[in-house]
This record gives structure tokens, C-alpha cells and sequence, in this order.
């Protein structure tokens, strides 16, 4: 049922004050849950304003509430609080504000927070989110390290000062945000999502000193963890203390137990590199040194194997030309000159089997046992 | 005729005693053949000699490295 309006004919505020007011006032009560963003109490007023804030958006509602139920809440109204309002959207015409009129006030206790952690720890667990293999390794040694932090705090000294002490080329790039209260979750989430687009960025470190189980809220948050599953950048969670266990610690690359332990998760120990590169180093010596030894000794037992079998081979061979010498010498003439006789041979190399065949003057050649010597013929003796 | 191998002198021989063997001979041969068998007889030995000082030669080399330290390449 929309107004027909027009430059000619216009309406009234108080009529789109009227309209607005009847549709606001049709939604009723309802429950409504935030956080306490601001809130000052004004002594002596009938009425308390508070503004009431969402957890994870950017969104604020202002509530209006009887200075009497505001005084009898326990523990007292304080910003950062969550609480619960049963209340009624209401439109104030005089100033064009909507306001939540709340008949009820109830602050949410730890217990429930904790009760609620579990429930979502278990839904997530139930998606598979906290399994094992989808844990991204570390990479040995980053090119630069993401550092998400609060402004100054120790964490991030902790996690910049121990990887130094073990790598110090160490690069960061760091982006300091509120780690507590309500801009936390949107503040880690945005450097998270930048930090993870960037090539250059090989490994990214949340952290935060202790607190509260409040203080920690915000690495418990849904959509923070969300961001942290669905990151490609392995993510390390060092919140808090050891016994600090947010969501954010489950669904991590990996979980540093103290800001210390990240700084010397994230890079590998310069000297115990230097240690291990030099043992290396050594060990490549002694291989290369022990395999020249023992080719020097196949080659020094090669040749000491070739020179036995060549000596064996003279001895053999020496041998065999003795025998055959001996037995030359049995089967010629020789073995006759031996027993002292001796062959005579004319100039013309004949034997001399008879006297009558040399004449006197002739040269004979006398061969005896040892040698041969020349002789001329005299006379020939008488027969 | 320059001076034979060690293995034609070594055959030399051992055709000569197989001749001698063989018998048939005149005494003029028979001398002939001693003597040419002595030669070459001389001729092996003497091969043999050699080869036999060249390998003395080597092992004293050996010896020699040994005491010396084997060689190490190695730069410390």
C-alpha cells in the first residue's frame, strides 16, 4: 500500500513518521544478542542508552532500557560485555531514530560462551575442517614470514626475536591489529586475507599473549576460522598460553603452544644447518678418500698378480729351454765329445774319416768337448 | 739376418731337437744343427734374462712407493 506522492502532492513527515512507526511496531519482541559497544550511565535518568553490536559485522543497534532493570543486572553493564535482550524495535518519531526497547536484559555467562565454543569446535570437526591431511606443511625456509599481531605486544617481539636468534635473515612483514574486543575478528581476517594473497608470503603466524577466556574470543570466531581453512598460505596459531586452546589452534597448519615456539617453528636453525651442511661436507671427503684407496689397491694388486704370472711364465718358459737345449745337445755329437773324442773337419767343413785323405800342410778344424781349434797336419802316423 | 724373436728362436730350438730326434743325419749336419741349436738356445735365455730384470726393475718401483706412503690425492 505504497502513497501516491508526487512533486504536487507531497506528504507529510508526520504521516511517513506514522507509517513507519505502525511496520516497525508489527515485528514484536524478539531476542536479540550482541555485544555492549558503548555505553554511559546517566545518573538520575529515567532511561539508560546503550549501543548493542554485533559479534562479527560492522552493524549497531541503539537499546533503551528502564534505569531500574539496567540497575539490578548483575554483573553490571560494561562495554565488551555480551548480553542477550528480549526487547521490541520501536520507531521514536521526535528525533526519526529506531531504537530497540528492551523489557529484558541478560548477560551471557562464560559458561554458556565456553558450552557454545564446544558446540561450534564439534560442528566444525564434523566438516572435516581439523583432519590431518588437511594440514599444509611448513615450508623449510620461508621467503618472508606473515606476522599478524597486536600494536607493541610482546607476542610479536617474542615470535620476531626467537626466529631471528635461529635464522637472522629472517623477513616479516607485519601487520599489527586489534586482537581483542569487537574489531578483532574483522581486523585478523582482513590482514589474513591480504597476507595470503601475496606470492611473496610463504607462511603466516597469528598471535596474541593470554587473556581472558573473552579476550580470546575472536580466535574462536566462525568466520576467522573459516578464513584460516580456506587460506593456500600454511597458517601457524600461537595464541595465548599453552593450555589456551582456540578453534583457531585446531584448524591451524600448525599450533605453536607460546608466541616463542612459532618464532622457532617457522625457520629452520641457522647453526645446526651450518652443522649439518658441514658433516655432509666431511662425510663426501671420506667416501671420495675411500674409494681412491681401494682403486689404488685393485690396481696395485692387478699388477702385482700380472707381474707373479709373468714370473711364473719365464720360470716355464726357462724351463722348457733348458730341456730342450739338454736334450739337443744329448742327441748330437756332442754327447760323444763328452767322453773325450773329437771330430776333425777339413778346410771344406768334411769330416776326416780317413789319414790318407789330408796330406801333410793341410789345416784341419778340431772340435773337442769344450771348443774347437785349428791344427795343420804334419805327417800322417804310421798305421 | 737380424736376431730373432724370443718365440722363433724358442720354435728354432724345438725344430732342431725334433730333427736330431728324427736321426738320419750326417755327422756334418748333426754338428751343424748342435752349434744353430746353441745359438738360439743363447738367444732365449737372454730374452728371458731380460724380461726377467725388467720385472725385478718394477717390483723394486713398488717397494720403493711403499715406504715412501702410498700416494694420497686427497687436499686437506
Amino acid at each position: 500500500m505504497a502513497l501516491e506522492t508526487g512533486p504536487e502532492s507531497p506528504v507529510p513527515v508526520r504521516t511517513v513518521s506514522q507509517m513507519l512507526s505502525d511496520w516497525i511496531g508489527k515485528l514484536g519482541a524478539i531476542w536479540v544478542e550482541g555485544e555492549v559497544a558503548d555505553f554511559r550511565p546517566r545518573s538520575q535518568a529515567r532511561m539508560q542508552f546503550l549501543t548493542l553490536r554485533d559479534i562479527e559485522a560492522n552493524a549497531s543497534l541503539t537499546v533503551v532500557a528502564d534505569s531500574e532493570l539496567v540497575g539490578r543486572l548483575d554483573p553490571p553493564l560494561e562495554p565488551g560485555a555480551r548480553i542477550v535482550v528480549w526487547a521490541r524495535p520501536e520507531f521514536w518519531a521526535g528525533r526519526g531514530s529506531l531504537q530497540l526497547r528492551a523489557r529484558a536484559i541478560r548477560s551471557v555467562g562464560i559458561g554458556e560462551l565456553l558450552a557454545r565454543l564446544a558446540q561450534l569446535q564439534a560442528t566444525l570437526a564434523a566438516e572435516g575442517l581439523f583432519a590431518p591431511e588437511r594440514k599444509k606443511p611448513l615450508p623449510f625456509l620461508p621467503g618472508r614470514v606473515g606476522l599478524i599481531c597486536g600494536r607493541n605486544s610482546d607476542a610479536e617481539h617474542d615470535v620476531v626475536v626467537n626466529a631471528r636468534d635461529r635464522w637472522p635473515a629472517t623477513d616479516f612483514e607485519i601487520r599489527e591489529v586489534a586482537v581483542q574486543g569487537a574489531n578483532a575478528v574483522r581486523e585478523v581476517t582482513q590482514a589474513l586475507l591480504e597476507l595470503d594473497s601475496r606470492a611473496d608470503i610463504d607462511v603466516i603466524v597469528i598471535t596474541r599473549g593470554g587473556g581472558s577466556v573473552e579476550d580470546l574470543l575472536p580466535f574462536s570466531n566462525e568466520a576467522l576460522v573459516r578464513a584460516v581453512a580456506d587460506a593456500t598460505t600454511p597458517i601457524v596459531s600461537a595464541i595465548g598460553h599453552e593450555q589456551d586452546s582456540p578453534i583457531l589452534d585446531h584448524v591451524a597448519d600448525y599450533r605453536a603452544s607460546t608466541p616463542t615456539d612459532a618464532g622457532k617453528r617457522i625457520v629452520p636453525s641457522l647453526a645446526e644447518q651450518r652443522a649439518i651442511v658441514e658433516k655432509l661436507h666431511q662425510q663426501g671427503h671420506m667416501i671420495i678418500r675411500r674409494r681412491l684407496e681401494q682403486e689404488s689397491h685393485v690396481i696395485a694388486d692387478s699388477r702385482a698378480r700380472t707381474r707373479r704370472t709373468l714370473l711364473h711364465r719365464i720360470e716355464s718358459w726357462t724351463n722348457d729351454v733348458s730341456h730342450l737345449r739338454a736334450r739337443a745337445r744329448s742327441l748330437s755329437p756332442a754327447a760323444t765329445l763328452d767322453r773325450g773324442y773329437a771330430v776333425v773337419q777339413g778346410a771344406d767343413g768334411s769330416v776326416v774319416r780317413d789319414a790318407s785323405d789330408t796330406t801333410a800342410g793341410d789345416l784341419v778344424t778340431i772340435t773337442v768337448q769344450h771348443g774347437a781349434f785349428h791344427a795343420s797336419v804334419t805327417e800322417e802316423a804310421a798305421s | 739376418m737380424s736376431e730373432p724373436t724370443f718365440e722363433e728362436a724358442r720354435e728354432e730350438l724345438a725344430e732342431i731337437v725334433g730333427k736330431l730326434e728324427a736321426g738320419g743325419l750326417t755327422l756334418e749336419e748333426s754338428l751343424a744343427l748342435w752349434n744353430r741349436g746353441e745359438e738360439v738356445a743363447r738367444v732365449c735365455t737372454e730374452w728371458l734374462e731380460k724380461a726377467q730384470a725388467v720385472l725385478d726393475a718394477a717390483a723394486e718401483d713398488d717397494d720403493a712407493d711403499a715406504t715412501s706412503g702410498a700416494g694420497n690425492p686427497t687436499q686437506e
